[in-house]
């Protein structure tokens, strides 16, 4: 149960972000590269904001992932081990993609230039 | 059975589901680049720049698309309890996806067939 309210509040919150998302970063679409990411990513708001993102997609799609898989006959006595290994996945997942969030700073450009 | 939209609905929205959850492992590991600074970021941008992934992006789309509004109409139904209308939703919902993956689509599309 606890698995099925996560899923549909960040299902709630992915409609809000993903809209945003798509919005500021993929049009008018273009190259994407490291300037271009700056320029937003230099507001410490928009890391906030990129970094909840992260949060609640990772939730949703392990959630999701959980669900599909418990619907495998085989896969069901497994549970305990899905859920920790969901867990691992997500926590090392969110580590590294927050840590990438945060690369983007504007020094890191400046050492290019 | 596996001709009614709830079933339809139920894969396309599974299948699309799954397609994203692995897309998206692989999108944090591309963008974690950034990681390695400016220059690495950039090298693995540029290959993503090949037509290929280019039109790829527009079945991402369509994917984020489906799986979005399908979601929406569900949280609709069991949120108002409109089960009663959960068929209607699903043709209103599929009408609407086709034609946000058109508008958001195109533009992809001929980004990636301009090649600039």
């Amino acid at each position: 149960m606890r698995v099925f309210i996560m899923q549909r509040l960040t299902a709630v919150a992915l409609v809000l972000f993903l809209t945003l998302h798509m919005i500021v970063v993929h049009y008018p679409p273009g190259h994407l590269d490291f300037s271009r990411v700056i320029e937003r990513l230099a507001n410490p708001i928009w890391k906030g904001i990129d970094i909840l993102f992260l949060l609640a997609v990772l939730i949703h799609a392990l959630a999701g992932a959980y669900a599909v898989l418990m619907d495998v006959e085989r896969v069901t006595p497994y549970k305990r081990a899905l859920i920790g290994g969901s867990i691992i996945l997500g926590v090392v997942a969110f580590v590294y993609g927050a840590m990438t969030i945060l690369a983007f700073d504007p020094s890191a450009l400046l050492a290019v230039n | 059975m596996y001709k009614t939209t709830g079933f339809i609905s139920f894969l396309f929205r599974r299948v699309s589901g799954v397609a994203l959850v692995l897309y998206l492992f692989m999108h944090i590991w591309v963008i974690g680049a950034a990681n390695g600074g400016a220059e690495a970021f950039n090298a693995r941008m540029a290959v993503l720049q090949a037509p290929l992934f280019r039109i790829l992006e527009v079945a991402l789309l369509t994917a984020v698309i489906y799986h979005g509004f399908d979601g929406i109409r569900l949280l609709i139904v069991h949120w108002f309890r409109v089960t009663e209308y959960r068929q209607s939703l699903f043709y209103a919902m599929f009408v609407l996806f086709v034609l946000v993956s058109i508008v958001g689509g195109v533009p992809l599309l001929l980004f990636a067939l301009e090649g600039n």
